[in-house]
């Protein structure tokens, strides 16, 4: 990270170096709970992609399950315990 | 890193979750107003309709800052007045062929994640993901909080 290949190519941003993609790369590694618990910084970039796009597909599904319960909740419950645990959970 | 505990709330998590329950009221009033058992394509239909909102309320608690909010925004609004036809041709991916064949996928996952060159791509996935997770969480606190506020009825 410390060292800079200065690979002074066109100025406009027609060209991304490397660097800056290790970059954003090894970011994205820190926000996958996979690979950071494996402890390991040298994840291959294609690894760190493949995991990033199925920790994202898994948060879709979620999303549509939790949403699934959450329409199953606005139906079982009246409206009074829906809002109080509405503005209980706000709380938190 | 930043601490998820609750003594120190996310402005972003509190953001998200007052949309998502505003959302999430209006749709309540809405079925309460309409009969009682719901017929099985009346219940995917509230379904969808949570998960618009939740992704609704994602994109606009962003707001137009993020090229994926803005793509996601664009998505829910073509989808609300019901237009089928895609206009905007989808125009080549810059830069995502040369390197790494992740992107690809990536992109197909990301919204607007296929007009972006490779560099805004890997920041806006990341700055997605935050916003799931979060998003993800609320869900899953407001589930918890009815859940346990309705099983000390019934007992």
């Amino acid at each position: 990270m410390s060292s800079r290949r200065s690979r002074s190519r066109a100025s406009g941003s027609s060209r991304i170096t490397d660097d800056q993609i290790a970059d954003l790369v090894s970011k994205l590694q820190q926000l996958i709970p996979e690979i950071r618990s494996r402890r390991s910084d040298k994840a291959s970039a294609s690894k760190v992609l493949q995991e990033t796009c199925n920790y994202i597909r898994n948060l879709h599904r979620e999303v549509d399950d939790l949403s699934h319960r959450l329409s199953g909740l606005l139906e079982s419950t009246d409206g009074d315990s829906a809002q109080a645990a509405i503005i209980r959970s706000l709380l938190l | 890193m930043k601490s998820t505990s609750p003594q120190n709330p996310n402005p972003l998590k509190k953001k998200l979750a007052s949309r998502f329950l505003k959302a999430m009221k209006k749709l309540s009033h809405k079925i309460s107003s309409s009969p009682s058992p719901p017929s099985t394509a009346e219940r995917r239909r509230r379904h969808r309709a949570v998960r618009a909102a939740a992704y609704a309320s994602m994109a606009s608690a962003v707001g137009p800052r993020r090229a994926w909010s803005r793509a996601l925004l664009r998505k829910l609004r073509s989808k609300a007045t019901a237009t089928s036809g895609r206009k905007t041709a989808r125009r080549n991916p810059r830069n995502i062929g040369t390197r790494f064949l992740g992107l690809n996928e990536l992109c197909d996952v990301v919204p607007g994640g296929k007009a972006m060159d490779s560099c805004s791509l890997l920041s806006e996935t990341g700055h997605y993901i935050k916003c799931l997770r979060a998003q993800v969480q609320i869900m899953r606190e407001i589930l918890d909080s009815s859940s346990s506020s309705s099983s000390s009825r019934i007992l």
